[in-house]
């Protein structure tokens, strides 16, 4: 049994985007996402090396 | 022979005191003191909060460890700080009250030539009428044995789903000046998802209760990252990620109150609501430990040390200045205390100048709005900074600070797991590079739009899992542990 939500027109829930099929899709595919992991990876070790001195 | 002092064995300072014994070697004498004899690593507790984990795979006793590198180490707590000595003992100490069941509430005082003030912060659920953890509905993951508590409670309401009652779930900040709304927007989304997983979310209102201005500012006045083609802003990224979940959100709320049913808040327009629950888990505000500091003679020099809040004052700008007239120049680089240079205070025990968010009251008068986080990465390499520039002090004998460690220079990366699942799992990667927004040097988005970003996937999780793993191996010593980065 699923819990849709009942968006009320102009509230706060109605303008923020929502991820279509084919984004969520990329965001469970393991090939794409083992290179995504060595992508962040490279991202997060660079902020901490260049973050202090 | 130095003596140097670390209170606190969090991530501040059980970094310092690593990189302390492994550059300083055994001529030198490094003492810890904490109050609990266990280093836990706090960003898994959300995972104890949800059954995903166990108390014990997120925490070890430090004592082995402490033995094994000759540190000495005292569970105790620290009560008062005596910078200058007194009439007896002609030297800096801090006085500390042992909270071990062996020596429970004997004193001692501990003479230092450096000290460094970790203690992190007193979460202070006491300014919020109510909101104590274990007892009615309300849980907290702040600690690992609280987090312990919040999946015992966690579990009662699902047995309840099960049966056919609905409950609702309110998840968010607990006070109207809270910080570390990240905790709790990891935890919002794990109950999410186990509820999911469990087939219950008819059953459940999941409500997110916040006092940030809008989502997504998570204390740090939000960050703008690229998306989908466009530089948006970290508002955009929460709401979707909620309204993805079904997930529904009070935002701009001060919560003042909190029973065994409702949650009583104020919101900057002034109006007193109320919101009905049957799980709440919210983060109280973070305050000093109320240390007090006296000069040689016996007379209050608190001031000089700790800020109206309690937290120790450091190498920052504390001039009053209107929000349009922050900069990052204002946070400090090597958290030394001004008045004793000896003093130093990484991670959340310091006094940020002021906070990284604009500062909002109600129509009543109340401020409502989030503090700066401090946590995790931040914290580590503050403690870092401090352990090498002492090290650089004992070694040289030259006080200059040459290591520095600025919010507004330094990033910080914050894995927002919202699912645990080798492949069901997912986790939002999110950077900021600095943390405090610079807008002299990134004048169009406040940070370096290449380095600061949100991103969800599966991946996420991947990274959350092998941080946890790696943190705790660094943590525990093991083999080329300092290989590791903050």
């Amino acid at each position: 049994m699923e819990n849709r939500l009942i968006i009320t027109k102009y509230s706060d829930q109605y303008y923020p985007p929502s991820p279509t099929s084919f984004t969520l899709f990329w965001r469970r595919f393991i090939p794409f996402q083992l290179i995504r992991f060595f992508v962040l990876n490279w991202k997060i070790i660079r902020i901490v090396v260049k973050g202090h001195t | 022979m130095a003596k140097i002092v670390v209170l606190g064995a969090g991530v501040a300072g059980h970094t310092a005191a690593s990189y302390l014994q492994r550059n300083l070697g055994k001529e030198h004498q490094i003492t810890v003191v904490s109050p609990s004899v266990n280093y836990q690593w706090i960003p898994s507790n959300i995972w104890v909060g949800v059954g995903r984990m166990m108390a014990d795979d997120i925490k070890f006793d430090l004592r082995p460890l402490y033995k094994k590198w000759k540190i000495e180490f005292l569970q105790a707590k620290a009560i008062n700080f005596y910078p200058e000595g007194d009439a007896i003992l002609q030297e800096g100490y801090v006085e500390v009250e042992y909270t071990s069941s062996e020596k429970s509430g004997v004193r001692q005082k501990i003479p230092y030539d450096f000290l460094i003030n970790a203690t992190g912060p007193k979460l202070n659920f006491a300014a919020t009428e109510g909101l104590l953890p274990g007892t009615g509905n309300i849980a907290s993951v702040c600690t690992f044995s609280h987090a312990t508590e919040a999946w015992q409670l966690l579990q009662e309401k699902i047995k309840k789903m099960e049966q056919g009652e609905k409950q609702v779930f309110v998840i968010g900040t607990g006070n109207p000046t809270a910080t570390c709304q990240g905790a709790a927007f990891e935890y919002i989304l794990n109950v999410d998802f186990e509820i999911k997983r469990r087939g219950l979310d008819a059953l459940a209102d999941v409500i997110w209760i916040t006092n940030e201005y809008e989502l997504g500012d998570f204390g740090m006045g939000g960050a703008f990252i690229k998306k989908g083609g466009f530089v948006t802003n970290t508002k955009l990224f929460a709401e979707s990620y909620f309204v993805e979940r079904n997930i529904t959100w009070i935002k701009r709320a001060g919560v003042k109150k909190i029973d065994e049913h409702k949650i009583y808040y104020e919101n900057l327009e002034g109006e007193y609501l109320e919101q009905k629950y049957d799980f709440a888990m919210l983060i109280p505000g973070f305050s000093g430990h109320g240390f007090k500091a006296y000069d040689k003679r016996g007379s209050d020099i608190s001031e000089q040390l700790f800020a109206a809040n309690g937290l120790m004052k450091v190498d920052a700008d504390y001039t009053p200045k209107p929000f349009e007239e922050w900069s990052i120049n204002d946070w400090p680089q090597t958290y030394q205390n001004p008045s004793f240079p000896n003093i130093f205070a990484p991670g959340i025990a310091f006094a940020p100048p002021h906070s990284i968010s604009k500062p909002m009251k109600s129509k009543n008068g109340t401020p409502i709005f989030a503090t700066a986080p401090r946590t995790g990465m931040p914290s580590g390499v503050m403690g870092k900074v401090t352990a090498e520039n002492i090290i650089a002090w004992i070694k040289t004998g030259n006080p200059q600070m040459v290591h520095k460690a600025s919010m507004g220079k330094m990033g910080a990366a914050c894995i927002v797991s919202a699912g645990y699942g080798m492949t069901k799992g997912t986790a939002a990667t999110m950077t900021v590079s600095p943390v405090v927004p610079d807008w002299d040097r990134f004048p169009d988005w406040g940070r370096d739009i290449n380095f600061t970003m949100g991103e969800p996937g599966l991946a996420g999780h991947w990274l959350k899992w092998a941080m946890h793993y790696m943190f705790l191996y660094k943590a525990k010593g093991k083999p080329f542990w300092w290989l590791i980065p903050e």
